[in-house]
């Protein structure tokens, strides 16, 4: 069995009295990408925190790739890469002196900056000044940054936020290749099409706790229910109808609609991630 | 893959950042520069000698044998110039040509050794100290008693002038001189504002976080924003010293402590400054609020033996003292220890301070 890259058992944190994160655990393997859903406020923040070694748990435990997270170790930090939500670069400086600089933290003598900017579609502006940047870029800088050091583990923060949905799709695909060739992927992300695409497994989180973790599509089974929607004419109209697959009551029906003169479109219909987020926890990923 | 990398090398790659950044920023170039020029051309601008002697317009008639032996017998500290009329001898005064006046009216001589009051009228300038216009008062009426062949009302004393510390008669201290140590205070505290605006973008902005999940400690960035501002604020000074040619095999050492002193605690400020500010305009308002005070012991220096108790007890006092002792006075190791002790133990609290409001900081994001 491979050993996880990250491995959290009963991991708590609290601010003062409130208590944040309340006892998850969970793995992510190498190669796997776990995407790590919930709202504003639910502990995604916090939990990374302690992973990357800038908060100490309260209680519980966690490895990341075998080393104590509570310790805060430096041979930990050289291999995770991290994204954060903001955009946190130094701006008068250009994209290359960022990356040689956060480079030179890790002890890289010649980093390969130009690879990575050409990656993320930057290399033709590695010696401008990240001021000069738009807000896409800046993200494609992010990940630039996470990316620097080669790592073995990546903590990923809203991505592809702010991104066109081209540039969006090059990320996932960059995010695709680093779990392909063995790297651990926590990602954070609000879009659900990103979750559902990307992720090998997804955790809800909601209130410092797991509410849910699976694959996308045992959550879909577990949670949603199938269904077809039908459209129909109806006189000078059109006309909906939902009907049910799993419990075969609507098969006759159904049979009778296909070969209907009146049917304009029939589309099967599945839950999504939110709807069953939504369904878990009684609040929207959003809020 | 496992890479290792030595604090040491974290610290220089954070400072060598800290200085391309710095490097980057126009405005405090602009500062840093502006600073540098200003404070050179200023000091050069400031005379580096002092007149001491007290020049005297005189308009007189029939009383030239007596002028003639005043002017000889007077010459050190006395200089008269002669005037023909009373206008032209208050214009002087006006223009600065002499300090004071003395218009003596015609047949002065015949009125005063007739016991009669002639009036003398003594000009001087508004900004003429009244101490001053009083000596020449007074020389007046001795020069009275004088015509008259009249000794003075009273019985002179007997005197014996001691002058305690050194005799700075005819060496008096110039303004230049007394200027050069307010100059390396200040240009120490130029950088402050350099530094606090560093370390709140650094905060604000949070790329300090971004630094801390790779193998940088809190400490490493600790250590690297202490060696960038004491090397930005001290460097600055000693470049100040050089280009004003002060530093000299006696003083260079004591002027590197003591920069060396006033360099860490300005870095202390700017940390503490630099971990509350807000924005730009709050991280400059309060970097003033810390610094402006500690101007006030240097305007003491200007004006020596105005140092009250309060503001002996500022901060900033042993450094400008020593700076004052050792660059006005020539003073050495064994003149300033006293002022160095209580510059190290300000300097010590005020950085200790600086580093755990900004680790406090730090480790709050």
């Amino acid at each position: 069995m491979t050993e996880a890259a990250i491995s959290v058992q009963g991991l708590r944190y609290s601010y003062g009295d409130l208590e944040a994160v309340k006892g998850i655990s969970f793995d992510v393997a190498p190669g796997e990408i776990l995407g790590f859903l919930g709202p504003n406020g639910a502990g995604k923040s916090t939990t990374i925190k302690m992973l990357t070694g800038q908060l100490p748990p309260s209680g519980g435990s966690a490895t990341v790739l075998g080393y104590d997270v509570g310790t805060g170790s430096s041979q930990m930090q050289a291999r995770i890469g991290v994204c954060f939500e903001e955009k946190n670069l130094y701006v008068t400086m250009s994209a290359k002196e960022n990356l040689e600089f956060f480079a030179s933290l890790y002890g890289i003598k010649n980093p390969d900056a130009d690879g990575v900017l050409r990656r993320v579609g930057l290399a033709d502006r590695a010696t401008d000044r990240v001021k000069t940047f738009s807000k896409g870029m800046r993200q494609r800088m992010m990940i630039s940054r996470a990316f620097i050091n080669t790592p073995d583990v990546l903590f990923l923060d809203e991505p592809t936020d702010g991104l066109d949905p081209t540039t969006a799709a090059a990320i996932r695909t960059t995010i695709q290749e680093e779990a392909d060739r063995g790297v651990a992927v926590l990602l954070t992300t609000h879009d659900m099409f990103e979750a559902d695409q990307l992720s090998d497994r997804v955790a809800f989180i909601n209130g410092g706790e797991i509410v849910a973790l699976d694959t996308p599509e045992n959550l879909k089974l577990a949670y949603g229910s199938r269904s077809v929607k039908v459209r129909l004419r109806d006189g000078d109209g059109v006309r909906e109808e939902n009907l049910p697959l799993d419990d075969g009551s609507a098969s006759a029906r159904l049979a009778e609609l296909a070969t209907s003169p009146a049917l304009l479109t029939m589309h099967t219909e599945e839950a999504t991630l939110e709807h069953i987020f939504i369904q878990l926890t009684g609040r929207g990923l959003a809020g | 893959m496992n890479r290792r990398v030595s604090r040491p090398a974290i610290v220089a790659s954070i400072v060598r950042k800290d200085f391309t950044e710095f490097s980057r920023d126009l405005l405090y170039i602009f500062l840093s520069v502006l600073g540098l020029v200003l404070f050179a051309v200023t000091y050069y601008l400031v005379p580096d000698t002092v007149d001491e002697t007290l020049t005297v317009g005189v308009h007189q008639t029939g009383l030239d044998e007596l002028f003639d032996q005043l002017d000889a017998s007077e010459a050190d500290g006395l200089a008269l110039v002669q005037y023909a009329g009373g206008d032209e001898l208050a214009a002087a005064v006006h223009d600065g040509d002499v300090m004071v006046g003395l218009a003596f009216p015609e047949g002065f001589l015949e009125a005063a050794t007739a016991g009669e009051q002639p009036t003398v009228t003594v000009y001087s300038d508004a900004a003429v100290p009244p101490e001053v216009t009083g000596a020449v008062q007074s020389m007046v009426r001795e020069i009275a008693y004088a015509l008259t062949g009249h000794g003075l009302p009273v019985t002179e004393p007997a005197e014996e002038s001691i002058v305690l510390g050194i005799d700075r008669a005819g060496d008096q201290t110039s303004m230049r001189d007394l200027m050069l140590p307010m100059l390396v205070f200040f240009i120490l505290m130029i950088e402050t504002f350099a530094l606090s605006s560093l370390i709140a973008n650094e905060v604000l902005n949070r790329t300090v976080t971004a630094v801390l999940v790779t193998p940088a400690r809190v400490s490493d960035f600790l250590t690297a924003k202490t060696i960038y501002g004491t090397l930005l604020t001290g460097g600055q000074a000693v470049l100040l010293l050089l280009v004003l040619q002060a530093f000299t095999l006696g003083n260079l050492g004591i002027l590197l402590a003591t920069v060396l002193l006033g360099a860490v605690m300005f870095t202390g400020i700017g940390m503490i400054a630099g971990s509350a500010g807000k924005d730009f305009f709050s991280t400059l308002f309060l970097t003033m609020a810390f610094v402006l005070p500690l101007m006030i012991p240097t305007f003491s220096v200007l004006f020596p033996g105005t140092a009250a108790g309060w503001v002996q007890a500022m901060p900033s006092y042993p450094i400008i003292d020593t700076l004052n002792e050792v660059l006005t006075y020539g003073a050495g190791w064994s003149d300033v220890v006293g002022s160095l002790g209580a510059a190290l133990a300000w300097v010590t609290v005020i950085f200790v301070i600086g580093l755990l409001v900004l680790r406090r900081k730090v480790r709050s994001l």
